[in-house]
């Protein structure tokens, strides 16, 4: 069996992967290819922010035993350690200390890492860059992982309710209005306790609380769809349903998929905030970071690090993805890709 | 469109000058309310159930016992409250103890109702030793529950009452119907309980337990009116009884939505007010104390004598939050707060008041309370604990070397707590400061070579080849707490130990306790009453959760202790029982079931219009001897809590500047 | 119409029983009766208190029909259906009477939120869909991004911080249902609630507003000489306020519920920390009233919305 953290890292891999496997699929359709270009001339900024982030949440899920334990934690090297675990590796300092000092924030002792850290340490006295930087996979794994798990689900229910209408889009709506009328704070919490605290059980609780939302379009859209010419005329000529929906009603609610996939992410990461609030979030979450330390904005002297690490590293994360979900919304509206057709 | 601008403005204004951060209503200024905050809303007021300090802060000043700690004087005495006078153990030739109490004629109750059931139109009546006497039936009723059942079962005939008492309920079925005074007087009462007059009351003790009278000083024992226990069941839309309780004391219960407000005002009633001229020890404030009282303002001849209580109305508002509860008490909305660890810096400095908060007159006071933190192993456990036996014991020693104490305090508590040596913490007989425990010092070449020793070589468990794997189990799952854990952690990752945190809900950790699936936690004891016993009981056979459901949650049971501890408790403070708590601490010592962590000292911060305070430590409220300084306190009020509003035009301002042009370039284009 | 609207609620009959069983079995699933009776009770009770306190309550029977004949399942549906709320299960404070209390606190917070909000928002994008393609709409935009990236746990922190402590404009924290002062209490959490949904809600109102001006008739109402202040108050908005109002009628329901972060940090009494504090202490007596109420909003704001829609829109043609 293997151990969460592989399974994890695993997950991370494979989410990349199909990422890469998506945008070779995508340009060979020449609207796609277009459509990215265009992007890519407006956010290139962001875009060279998210790859940034991405790039560190991978280098985060290599992680291989074996090796010297630098410093004092001789579990460590029994451990499976990431290329960034190894690249700070060493005896953390007692406690607290700023950014960029040579000695301990209370007490003025010299610190055990003579170079000093550069956004400082934490209570424990971890690095706060070190932690930060482990922040980013699970961002991506949160905000990846769940889309995975929400999207496909609400494709599933919501296209099959507008398709095939009738019985199936009663029973859909019907399961909709159930957990849509659910508090979903609570059905997270009773997912997340019976599954247990792992990351994997976060991510399947918040994809079954947030699927509801992209199904109600799906469907909506769907609808729609039926009543196009060329759909109609394959059902009239007895084209089986499968195929239909296959090759004619998935691939015209790409473009909503791809902008719902970017957009969801960022309320699925601010969701997660709030789940470390209540204690129930994933460990080494930037939402963790921010509970832990938000009484320390109230010391006095100030404590700011370690808040704002966390809180601008997520800040950048949604920014970037904020704003290419923005800008793909306008280059993928319809208009504008039938108008080019 | 001018006078459009103008009436916005004028709106601006009126909002402006409502602008105030003062959560309390103004006509409140004038009088003497005690204001302060909770942040868990008690569970239970009844006075045989209630073991929380929340609820202990309402209970402790609504009602009366007999018996009462002096307010000034250290280390702890008791003097008579309701009663006359506090009794001396009289042994008897058959190895029974007795005591005597003497109430006070002419105390009466609170206005209440339910006193109706005893007579068209009352409303209150006198205190009677008979109602003493139902309230220790009460504590022996299994269908109350109470949790301290085991210190009265000293009390001669208390567990055969509670035995008759279930097989009356059990044979008949209608007799739960019956009142419950009656149920008691049916089951025969309680043989060593003997009320010999309104006013008389006759304690025996089946074996000496000089501690029993520091139960006399706690709300168990305090008198309950059977009327409101049969009055306040809970229907017809009357309150359930731990809703509302009837006391005696110095305050009644005003208002109690235990989630958001609760109210005491004085009790117009009280033997102290209605009786001035009986100079009652627990009525009136005292004229001794400790040295250094009279200098600190605690004593002088203006106070002596004088009538309780002084404050009019004590409010407790609920705040879940600490960073906003501290606030409030620097704005002085709040009379007296503990210092939080997040503005531990702002408020103390060289381990003194800073500047800034003496020139705001608040004082700052420190005190040790008389408690231990602790992390325990569960010692039933097959590879901690006991059946590991020799290895088992050399494990525990090693990791109890790796924990460094006084670290841990500096970080979570800006260092406000004494490393603990022992279970005894300072002020309790047996706590002597040289002691110094070998396995409380951090030692991590020896905790490496015990670790050999026990067969685990760097701490590689020869089972797995991989580091030994033990779980630390709690139910705060709160991200905060878990830094509190992952100092321990990382202590025990340094001789090789792995280990892991299992935090769970509340129901999947009592689960784990009731299938003794817990291995290493971490657990905390507060002193009812200042006497070793009530730590060191915490070790013994008889306490263990696993077979009776006790507060030794180590499970630590070791037969040598066990006759240590029975010799330790019957005797007076001498020297001999210094010895023998000695030779205890000697064996805990080697066995390991805690890695004693720190007595927490509290430092609690009070503003300066408030008068003669001196904190208690055990949660004993002693608010009847407090008081304050109105004016001040407004005037202190309303100088710190000035709106800063340039801001807020600033703000205008730039709104206004940046549209300003969009705005005026449409009009223009309009033209 | 009528007919709609009485299948609507039929469907709706059946949601709220869907969602009792939801609840039943979530909640089961991770407690049991004898953990609700721990939790009331305390750690040190003892097995013999624990049985006698889940008679009292109601708790001493199985959890499914297949079991017995008397069964909790059973007893849950019978009493929700019937608005039996009985007893709290943590503190046996009557459930009715809590909710009283607790829906008018909550109301006074999310109301304003809620109007606030909306007209702040509908301001806001109106504003800066005017000014389209200028400086203000891309600042606008961009400021409406930032403000959607941040959590609202950092709004509320850096409110309390800023505002309370600093500027010493409103409490910290707490409530006085004295309507003198309440206003100083909610000040601050409507501040927050507002100013943490502004940036999504004007980003997509202003996307709608957008669509609409380029639509014919306000080319058609623009070349008949109308001021475009005008067009975009007596057009825009109107025709626009079509989708922003389905959007928004199906927050209404949940205004009832509070606003579960607000009333914690902000430590107002109402609903939504009533709920927390069910969740927290294995109350299921007061957190299946919560759900109950809150499914039956739900399907009532389901119904209301497309009836509304239909209204609104003459387009639009319930089945």
């Amino acid at each position: 069996m293997l151990p969460p953290y592989l399974w994890s890292n695993l997950a991370v891999l494979l989410l990349f992967g199909a990422g890469v496997a998506l945008g070779v699929y995508l340009r060979r359709n020449r609207l796609w290819r277009e459509a990215l270009s265009s992007l890519v001339r407006r956010r290139p900024l962001a875009i060279a922010a998210l790859c940034l982030y991405v790039l560190v949440g991978l280098l985060d899920s290599v992680a291989w035993v074996g090796g010297p334990a630098a410093g004092a934690d001789t579990v460590a090297a029994h451990e499976a350690r990431s290329v960034i675990d190894r690249v700070f590796a060493g005896t953390p300092e007692s406690s607290y200390s700023a950014p960029l000092a040579t000695v301990s924030f209370y007490g003025a002792q010299p610190l055990e890492s003579p170079r000093g850290h550069l956004l400082g340490t934490d209570i424990l006295g971890r690095d706060v860059l070190y932690r930060t930087l482990k922040g980013a996979r699970v961002a991506l794994l949160i905000g990846g992982l769940t889309s995975l798990i929400s999207i496909p689900l609400a494709l599933l229910f919501g296209v099959g309710a507008g398709y095939f209408g009738g019985r199936l889009d009663d029973a859909v709506f019907f399961l909709i209005s159930t957990l849509a009328s659910m508090p979903s704070l609570l059905l997270l919490i009773a997912l997340i306790m019976v599954m247990g605290r792992s990351t994997l059980s976060v991510c399947v609780a918040l994809g079954i609380t947030s699927w509801i939302g992209f199904a109600r379009l799906a469907r909506a859209e769907t609808l729609k769809l039926r009543e196009l010419d060329y759909v109609q005329a394959a059902r009239a000529l007895g084209v089986r349903d499968r195929r239909i929906v296959l090759r004619h009603i998935l691939p015209n609610l790409a473009h909503l998929v791809v902008i719902t996939l970017v957009l969801m992410f960022s309320g699925l990461v601010l969701s997660e905030v709030i789940l470390a609030w209540l204690g129930i979030g994933v460990d080494g979450s930037w939402g963790q970071m921010i509970d832990q330390a938000r009484d320390e904005f109230s010391r006095d002297p100030i404590i700011w690090w370690n808040i704002s690490a966390a809180g601008g590293a997520l800040f950048g994360l949604l920014l970037a993805v904020n704003f290419i979900g923005d800008a793909l919304r306008d280059i993928l509206d319809p208009r504008t890709l039938r108008e080019d057709a | 469109m001018a006078r459009r601008v103008v009436w916005l403005l004028a709106a601006i204004g009126v909002v402006v000058s409502g602008c105030t951060n003062d959560p309390y209503p103004d006509a409140d200024d004038a009088h003497k309310v005690y204001y302060t905050a909770f942040s868990e809303a008690p569970r239970t007021l009844d006075p045989a159930v209630a073991y929380t300090t929340s609820s202990h802060a309402i209970t402790g000043n609504i009602l009366d016992t007999l018996l009462e700690y002096h307010y000034l004087k250290r280390p702890y005495q008791l003097i008579p409250g309701i009663a006359e006078a506090v009794p001396k153990a009289e042994p008897q030739p058959d190895g029974s103890v007795v005591y005597r109490f003497r109430l006070r004629p002419g105390l009466v109750y609170q206005d209440d109702p339910c006193f109706a059931l005893g007579g068209r139109g009352r409303r209150s009546r006198e205190v009677v030793a008979d109602d003493i006497a139902f309230e220790l039936m009460r504590l022996a009723d299994p269908l109350v529950n109470s949790p301290v059942t085991d210190p009265f079962s000293n009390i001669r005939g208390f567990a055969a009452f509670a035995g008759r008492l279930g097989a009356l309920r059990k044979q008949q079925p209608d007799f739960q119907q019956r009142p419950l005074r009656l149920q008691y007087a049916a089951a025969g009462g309680i043989e060593g309980v003997e009320v010999a007059g309104p006013h008389a009351l006759r304690v025996v003790l089946s074996a000496p337990y000089p501690q029993i009278l520091y139960w006399f000083a706690m709300e168990f024992t305090s008198p309950v009116p059977w009327e409101a226990v049969a009055y306040y069941d809970g229907d017809g839309g009357r309150d359930r009884f731990e809703d509302h309780p009837v006391g005696s004391g110095p305050y009644h219960l005003a208002q109690y939505e235990k989630q958001f407000r609760i109210v005491l005002e004085a009790n117009p009633t009280w033997y102290g007010v209605q009786h001035p001229e009986w100079a009652a020890p627990g009525a009136v404030y005292p004229s001794e104390g400790e040295a250094g009282d009279a200098r600190a303002g605690l004593l002088g001849p203006g106070l002596s004598g004088r009538s309780l209580p002084f404050i009019e109305r004590i409010e407790f508002h609920r705040e879940k939050e600490s960073i906003p509860r501290f606030n409030k008490f620097l704005q002085g909305y709040y009379d007296a707060q503990g210092i939080i660890k997040e503005s531990f810096d702002k408020v103390i400095q060289n381990d003194r008041l800073s500047p800034e908060m003496q020139a705001r007159g608040i004082v700052l006071k420190k005190s040790v309370s008389p408690g231990v933190m602790y992390l325990g192993f569960n010692m039933t456990d097959p590879v901690i604990g006991d059946p590991a036996g020799a290895r088992g014991r050399k494990l525990r020693q090693a990791m109890s070397l790796a924990i460094d104490s006084k670290a841990w305090v500096d970080i979570f508590l800006n260092g406000r707590g004494v490393p603990a040596q022992s279970p005894i913490p300072p002020g309790i007989f047996g706590y002597e400061p040289a002691y110094q425990n070998p396995y409380r010092q951090v030692d991590l070449p020896r905790a490496r070579a015990l670790l050999r020793a026990a067969g685990y070589r760097d701490g590689i468990d020869p089972g797995t080849g991989r580091p030994l794997q033990l779980h630390f189990d709690t139910y705060a799952t709160s991200s905060q707490q878990l830094l509190e854990y992952q100092f321990f952690v990382k202590a025990w990752r340094e001789i090789g130990v792995d280990v892991r945190i299992d935090a769970t809900s509340y129901n999947q950790f009592q689960q784990k306790v009731a299938n003794q699936a817990y291995q290493i936690f971490m657990w905390g004891w507060q002193a009812d009453y200042p006497d070793p016993e009530n730590f060191f009981f915490l070790l013994t056979c008889a306490m263990r959760r696993s077979t009776n459901g006790g507060p030794n949650t180590a499970n630590f049971c070791n037969p040598r202790y066990d006759a240590l501890f029975n010799e330790m408790r019957v005797r007076g403070n001498d020297a001999r029982r210094l010895v023998v708590i000695r030779k205890m601490r000697a064996l805990l010592e080697n066995e390991r079931p805690w890695i004693e962590l720190f007595h927490g000292e509290d430092y609690t911060l009070y503003h300066g219009w408030l008068r003669h305070v001196k904190p208690f430590g055990m949660s004993v409220p002693m608010l009847k001897y407090r008081d304050l300084d109105v004016r001040e306190r407004a005037r202190l009020r309303a100088a710190w809590n000035q709106p800063v509003l340039w801001p807020a035009w600033v703000l205008l301002a730039l709104v206004v500047g940046v549209t300003l042009p969009a705005v005026l370039t449409f009009f223009r284009e309009r033209q | 119409m009528l007919a709609f609207v009485v299948r609507r609620l039929f469907y709706g009959f059946f949601v709220v029983l869907g969602v009792l069983f939801l609840l039943f079995i979530l909640f089961f699933a991770v407690a049991s009766p004898d953990d609700i009776a721990r939790r009331a009770l305390g750690e040190k009770a003892l097995p013999q208190a624990l049985e006698v306190w889940k008679v009292n309550h109601g708790y001493d029977k199985p959890l499914w029909p297949w079991q017995a004949r008397d069964n909790l399942l059973a007893d849950h549906f019978r009493s929700m259906l019937s608005f039996d709320f009985g007893r709290s299960d943590a503190d046996d404070v009557p459930i009715a009477r809590r909710l009283r209390q607790g829906a008018g606190v909550s109301l006074s917070l999310t109301v304003p939120i809620f109007v606030l909000g909306l007209g702040l928002a509908v301001l806001l994008s109106l504003f800066v869909a005017f000014f389209r393609e200028t400086y203000i709409d891309t600042s606008g935009v961009f400021l409406c991004v930032l403000a959607m990236s941040v959590s609202i746990l950092l709004y509320i922190v850096g409110a309390q911080y800023l505002v309370a402590k600093l500027l010493r404009w409103f409490p910290i924290s707490g409530y006085d249902p004295d309507l003198r002062v309440v206003a100083r209490f909610l000040a601050m959490p409507v501040l927050v609630g507002v100013l943490s949904g502004v940036g999504g809600d004007v980003r997509f109102y202003r996307t709608v507003f957008v669509e609409e001006t380029s639509r014919d008739y306000v080319r058609t109402a623009r070349s008949k000489g109308a001021g475009e202040l005008r067009v975009m108050i007596f057009h825009v908005l109107r025709n626009g306020m079509i989708p922003i109002l389905t959007r928004v009628v199906l927050a209404i329901p949940f205004l009832f519920m509070g606003a579960l972060l607000l009333e914690s940090f902000f430590g107002i009494p109402g609903l939504g920390s009533m709920t927390v504090d069910a969740i927290n202490n294995n109350d299921f007596a007061t957190l299946r009233v919560m759900v109950f109420i809150g499914s039956l909003l739900f399907v009532l704001g389901q119904v209301i919305t497309d009836v509304s829609y239909s209204l609104v829109d003459p387009r639009v043609r319930l089945e």
